[in-house]
């Protein structure tokens, strides 16, 4: 008979947020066995996921688990509900490299990551020469996983070159896309292999400094490496010979635009995040003066996996557009949410409809790389996803932040979104990103009031490509992008917004009416009754001055008798 | 190790340590830039500088940008043109405040308000008459009939009455229009002869003399003056003070020539042959008349005014008098009639009062005279019966607005009824009269270039002639700027544009109490000056002027209401030089500006940060240059400022050193007190 | 330095630890007073104005005392379009609140915040940092009702 001989839950924040704290604390009253805390399999629609390991070796995942004795008992039971399988379909596309430990793994256990390969990347790295290891890692074809793309072994050459060690190696750990998680949970699940990445490049590269710029929104991220960092220094793992590599964690405090390598740098050394003008580039002159280079979590995550197969056989996997896997924090409307990681390459179609399950005929486009990217409607989802691809279609790769709109979403409103989020978020330093980004804003939330004329439509064009052109860092460089892509696929619903006042996903408020259907309404009131700005009258007509489109009354209706329509339509 | 680059094809050689910028300037190629200053490190922040690397197409701040071995630049190509006039044209979209004050924008002469109403207030009325005859050369006439457009647009009015402009001028005149001499050029032989001695013509003469051609004014009547002599009453412009006024143009050795009649007995041909330059400034004198059955019984309005003028104000009582017509030439027909003794004067308009276009306070000084005003009433018909004038009017009602804005009257049916008079003026407007050889317009006025001056090569045009029947004030502005073009075609002195970029806070009609900005520290709160009136038994009497000029002593009381609304950095501003420079418009971008908070609470030092650009050159001056630290870069994106520690103000550690004032590129931040 | 401050001296004074000493300050504290300024400008060797900058540069740095409940909306792409603005909307209703507000009572405070992370339940917000997600407006009532309850 197979017995539990441990449990392992799913605690990184999705899971907590998901309610796996509590069934934690259930779990541990319940009974005597080991229960691991571990971080997230990537399966975020299916949180909060249980592992039950048996005593043959193998194991059983529920899902959906709640605190409840009666879940509990299922799970101690091995009972049948809530049993879950990875979905047959992404189990076939997905490549689990970089997130092969993640929620396998005590996050904060040495043994345990030790245990299963960790740390065999630096030994390896080690055995080699410096040279030799920015060489695997140019053999690699790594590029940048924080949107740039930039060669990273190349970057890596470029610090290795200079002289001495009083060189510092950054971590951006300051995942700023909204939209965007595959960072936080990589550090939350795996932090050791982040670390060891970043270990390898100081060996690499000559750095004395380490230092991980993270996100203050990520309190369990830092806390997990904090952890992780007491553990190397116990076992010294950061002494190389006769030196040894300092490491340090420093939190952001909240601006986008840190994202920048300077304005990291600015922020790092307790200035204002402003970028500055490049040359002179950090491995020149960067953080304290002295010189810098900066990658990206997802990047040094990829660096253990390299040293471990070696460069040539990493760059098997992929396409020519981009070496080895991506990960992806896919999001949006579709049935599997969650973090995947495929090899580069993977179409948008196999990434969307086969891992992410979603709805063929509801699906109008995905958006990547969040506020600096693109969209790409659904005619294009033969695109392999790779850094040069994307880039054709006016998107970007970006970080990873891959979000499916559905056809009942507005893609100017969407983009008003994004130009909402980088407007707010420009420094302020440079001329065409603080006040043309404003401008852009502006325009479009004009015409998602119904106010705009086609004339805008060319003013945006016009003004978009002229602060991608004249901006000085890559905030305002691509904070066009959502706008001049849906102007590019999805004009006609701009046309519409601007020539007949229509929002065809009646998303826009200011064009949209809020109607109920007197042949599908049983007089049951709720609607009255939870309409907080009393818009409804007794009769049941609503009074479109009064009412704010807050969508209570369309959510409380039993017989769905209560729409948005276009307005005036009512 | 030097490195040659190209700069716009040309080869040059940068130092180490040079920015692009820098070599240009040594190469006699001038960048703007906004947000550099040699003394602190680099801001990178207007984007004003651009320029683009022709292989990788990309556009780089040349303040910042290091050359390279064999790069080539591109300084002046039109997408880089573009894309510094666009990033000017986002700095002025956000720019908030104003470059001139409203006063002056709304002048027609754009004289320099502000400025002659602070030298007056401080008793410097010798330095306010130079400043106020810079463009306004008839200041005596002006400051005593202009319908004051700047006081209309003055921000007083937002919550009271407006600062008592045109009194500046007319007391500045008054004191040292004798003793005042403008320093003449030696003439440069070119002669001009001007058709015309009104205002137009007399602005015309008087600014081509201050750019050495010697003019000749040809006036029809016995007197020069024109309108202002002919059309204006004796006791809005006493005619001794025009004479007065006209003698100076004379001691400027401005010749005139009285009783020559264009088509007459002076023949355009021959003018033109014989001078360098011709400029027809003949006024409109032919009345309009009432388009109504018996019209010929009627008095034009402007031959009655003059009648009376040639007869010293002695003209035979007119009995019952109709004026018809609401503009000011009805009010001066009305008022005539009453000072020469007229039992009843009766206007007759056929809109309501709100559409008089008539000045308000001609208006109201004549109903203080007595005249009745009988509004909604337009004529159908004069006939003469039993040797009295029987007028007959219909009522009207006001329908939708028309061309002008106005609601159009339209006449209700059957409502005709009969007025009887003495004497029936028509008002109702004037035309011009172009003699053969000038071409017209289809309506009659002169046709003139996009310039508003030039007729042909060497011909020109100005005054009422050209606008139709306007003010003295914009007659002057006319002439001055066909002189500007006559001298530009002769001498080759280039035309002074008007800076292009004037950004404006708004017109106080569209602002609110609390948006007004004030900097100076004494504005006076005080309500507006009063005039003095002489007694009104003597205003219906005689034709002595209505008022008397205000005393020294309630100018600088009233320059205290004034709250300077002009930028005190406009003539060095680079922000408006280098937007003028590339074309900008201020409205190419619409969209929030930002705030218009302003700091004043530092007894020297005032900060106004609507017109900030975000350089943060003040932050480094003070900083790196200062050693103090006192100010520093806050929040960020559109909302960015320059801001001091807890929004104190500059504490008392400032030293006032100014370092900071000389700096920054606008208004943003200056001294208090204006020079 | 003012004796309530001198909680500073955990970080070391170099002008660099600026931003990790005004994480303290508003850990400790709940927000960034003047004073905390000036003790932050004195032990860490920058102007206050200096200090003044970099406070407002970050979205994370608060001037204003926060609510007992620190309600953050997250605004990131896949909250957005899952009605983010509809969460505003009802908070709004509820509590009065915009974003950046503090109740009259300090009970609660509103703030929107770029992204949580926590995409895949989205539309989420958290309150002290607890994440609620999945929400609508009944979930989202009750949480309001028991944290005003507390």
């Amino acid at each position: 008979m197979k017995e539990i001989v441990k449990l392992k839950i799913g605690l990184a924040s999705c899971g907590i947020a998901a309610g796996g704290d509590g069934v934690f604390e259930a779990l541990k009253k319940a009974v005597d066995i080991p229960i691991l805390q571990v971080g997230c399999i990537g399966h975020c629609y299916a949180e909060p996921l249980v592992e039950a390991c048996l005593s043959d070796g193998s194991s059983v995942m529920y899902s959906n688990v709640k605190a409840d004795e009666k879940s509990i008992q299922n799970i101690l039971s091995l009972g049948e509900e809530n049993r879950f399988e990875i979905p047959a379909a992404r189990k076939a596309k997905e490549l689990l490299k970089v997130l092969a430990l993640a929620g396998k793994i005590v996050p904060t256990d040495l043994d345990d990551y030790i245990a299963n390969g960790g740390y065999e990347g630096l030994k390896k790295a080690l055995s080699l020469s410096p040279e030799e290891v920015v060489n695997e890692v140019k053999l690699s074809g790594l590029r940048g996983r924080g949107g740039g793309g930039f060669p990273t072994g190349m970057k890596w050459s470029f610090l290795a070159a200079k002289p001495g060690f009083d060189k510092t190696v950054i971590c951006n750990a300051d995942e700023g896309d909204p939209g965007a998680f595959m960072d936080r949970s990589l550090m939350e699940s795996v932090p050791h292999q982040v670390l060891e990445g970043m270990l390898i490049a100081a060996y690499a590269t000559g750095a004395s400094r380490l230092v991980i710029y993270c996100r203050a929104e990520y309190p369990l991220a830092i806390k997990h490496l904090k952890i992780a960092i007491g553990q190397i220094n116990d076992a010294k793992l950061n002494v190389f010979g006769d030196r040894s590599v300092e490491i340090t964690i420093k939190e952001g405090a909240g601006a986008f635009v840190c994202g920048e390598e300077t304005a990291l740098i600015a922020s790092l050394e307790g200035q204002r995040g402003m970028p500055r003008f490049r040359p002179p580039f950090p491995t020149d002159r960067g953080y304290q003066d002295k010189p810098t280079m900066i990658n990206n979590v997802e990047t040094f995550g990829n660096i253990p996996v390299i040293l471990r197969e070696g460069g040539s056989a990493f760059a098997a996997t992929g396409s020519e557009g981009g070496r080895g896997t991506k990960l992806f924090a896919l999001a949006g409307d579709l049935q599997y949410p969650g973090l995947v990681e495929v090899p580069m390459g993977t179409t948008l179609n196999e990434i969307v409809f086969e891992i992410g399950g979603a709805d063929r005929e509801r699906v109008k486009a995905v958006q990547t790389g969040g506020p600096s990217g693109g969209c790409i409607p659904v005619e294009l989802f033969d695109t392999p996803v790779d850094y040069d691809s994307l880039r054709s279609l006016g998107a970007i790769m970006g970080s990873g932040g891959m979000i499916v709109i559905g056809n009942d979403r507005c893609m100017v409103e969407t983009a008003r979104y994004f130009l909402d989020f980088t407007h707010r978020e420009s420094c302020g330093k440079c001329t065409f990103c603080r006040v043309g980004t404003t401008r852009m804003f502006e325009i479009l939330e004009r015409i998602v009031n119904g106010n705009g004329s086609e004339a805008d439509l060319d003013l945006l064009e016009d003004l978009g490509r002229k602060i991608k052109a004249g901006s000085l860092c890559g905030l305002g460089q691509t904070a066009p992008n959502p706008v001049l892509a849906t102007l590019r696929f999805y004009r006609n619903e701009y046309l519409e917004h601007v020539n007949e006042h229509k929002c065809r996903a009646m998303q826009c408020n200011a064009l949209v009416d809020v109607a109920l259907n007197k042949d599908k309404c049983v007089k049951c009131k709720l609607c009255i009754k939870t309409c907080p700005v009393n818009a409804i009258s007794s009769d049941f007509v609503i009074d479109p001055a009064l009412c704010t489109r807050c969508n209570s009354c369309l959510d409380v209706c039993p017989q769905k008798a209560i729409t948005r329509v276009a307005k005036g339509e009512q | 190790m030097s490195i040659n680059f190209f700069l716009d094809g040309k080869s040059v050689t940068a130092q180490p340590g040079q920015t692009v910028m820098d070599v240009a300037r040594a190469n006699g190629i001038d960048i703007p830039g906004l947000c550099g200053d040699k003394r602190i490190s680099k801001t990178t922040s207007c984007f004003v500088c651009v320029v683009k690397d022709k292989t990788t197409g990309k556009f780089l701040p040349s303040c910042s940008a290091m050359p390279s071995e064999g790069q080539e630049i591109e300084v002046t190509a039109p997408d880089v043109l573009e894309m510094r006039k666009t990033a000017l044209n986002l700095l002025l979209s956000e720019h908030n405040g104003d470059c001139e004050a409203p006063c002056t924008l709304a002048c027609p002469a754009h004289a320099a308000v502000e400025e002659y109403v602070r030298a007056a207030a401080n008793g410097d009325f010798f330095n306010a008459l130079k400043i106020i005859k810079e463009r306004i050369p008839m200041p005596i006439t002006v400051g005593r009939v202009c319908p004051r457009f700047c006081e209309k647009q003055c921000r007083r009015n937002i919550d009271g009455e407006p600062v008592a402009i045109n009194e500046f001028k007319r007391l500045a005149a008054d004191m040292c229009y004798d003793s005042y001499m403008e320093e003449l050029p030696a003439l440069s032989g070119k002669k001009a002869a001007i058709v015309g001695g009104g205002p137009a013509g007399l602005a015309a003469a008087y600014y081509l003399r201050l750019r050495g051609i010697q003019p000749v004014i040809f006036e029809q009547m016995p007197k020069s003056g024109g309108m202002t002599r002919y059309g204006i009453p004796e006791y809005r412009l006493p005619k001794n003070l025009l004479d007065k006024e006209i003698a100076h143009f004379e001691k400027m050795d401005i010749f005139f020539s009285c009783g020559k009649k264009l088509g007459e007995n002076l023949s355009l041909a021959e003018l033109e042959e014989n001078f360098d330059a011709v400029i027809i400034a003949i006024g409109c004198w032919q009345a309009s008349g009432m388009r109504c059955e018996g019209e010929e019984f009627a008095v034009p309005g402007i031959d009655f005014l003059r009648n009376v003028i040639e007869n010293d104000c002695s003209a035979p009582n007119p009995g019952k008098v109709l004026v018809v017509g609401g503009g000011n030439t009805a009010m001066d027909c009305l008022r005539t009639s009453v000072r020469l003794g007229s039992p009843e004067v009766t206007c007759i308009y056929r809109r309501s009062e709100a559409e008089m276009p008539a000045e308000k306070i001609e208006i109201a000084e004549a109903k203080e005279e007595g005249v009745k005003f009988q509004f909604l009433t337009a004529p159908v018909k004069l006939e003469k019966r039993n040797g009295k004038l029987i007028l007959t009017c219909q009522k009207m009602t006001l329908g939708e607005p028309d061309a002008s804005g106005r609601r159009k009257p339209v006449p209700e049916a059957g409502s005709d009824f009969e007025i009887e008079a003495d004497t029936v003026i028509a008002a109702i407007g004037q035309k011009t009269s172009a003699p053969a050889g000038i071409p017209v317009t289809r309506y009659g006025t002169v046709e003139v270039q996009e310039d508003g001056v030039t007729v042909r090569n060497g011909l020109y045009s100005a005054g009422d002639c050209v606008s139709g029947a306007a003010t003295v004030v914009e007659a002057l502005a006319s002439g001055r700027r066909a002189a500007m073009a006559a001298a530009r075609d002769l001498l080759n002195i280039p035309l002074e544009e008007e800076n292009p970029i004037n950004v404006t806070r708004g017109n106080w009609q569209e602002l609110s109490l609390d948006e007004i900005v004030v900097l100076r520290n004494d504005l006076s709160a005080e309500p507006r000056e009063k005039l003095t009136f002489i007694p009104l038994a003597e205003r219906k009497t005689t034709f002595k002027e209505v008022c008397s000029t205000m005393s020294a002593g309630q100018i600088a009381k009233e320059g205290k209401r004034c709250i300077e609304c002009s930028c005190s950095d406009k003539a060095d501003c680079k922000l408006r030089k280098f937007s003028g420079e590339a074309g900008c418009r201020v409205d190419a971008y619409s969209g929030q500006r930002q705030s218009a908070s302003y700091d004043v609470r530092h007894p020297a030092i005032i900060q106004d940060r609507g017109k900030c650009i975000k350089c943060g050159i003040c932050v480094k001056v003070c900083k790196e240059v200062v050693n103090k630290s006192l100010l520093s870069l806050q929040k960020r994106g559109f909302a960015s400022c320059i801001g001091t520690a807890f929004d104190q103000g500059l504490p008392d550690s400032c030293r006032e050193c100014g370092e900071c004032i000389n700096a920054c590129p606008t208004g943003a931040l200056d001294w208090r007190k204006k020079r | 330095m003012k004796k309530e401050y001198e909680f500073l001296r955990n970080i070391p004074g170099e002008p660099g630890n600026l931003i990790k000493g005004l994480q303290l300050l508003q850990s400790t504290e709940g927000y960034i007073s003047d004073d905390g300024i000036r003790a932050a400008a004195e032990y860490f060797g920058r102007p206050e104005a200096d200090v003044e900058g970099v406070v407002s540069f970050y979205a994370q740095f608060k001037r204003v005392k926060p609510g007992r409940y620190r309600i953050s909306v997250c605004d990131g792409t896949a909250c957005h379009l899952k009605g983010a603005p509809l969460i505003h909307e009802w908070l709004h209703q509820e509590l009065g609140l915009n974003p950046g507000e503090t109740a009259d009572d300090g009970v609660f405070s509103l703030e929107t915040v770029a992204c949580l992370g926590c995409c895949s339940l989205a539309p989420v917000m958290s309150v002290n940092g607890k994440v609620h997600g999945k929400l609508d407006r009944k979930t989202m009532m009750k949480i309001l009702k028991e944290y005003a309850a507390k």
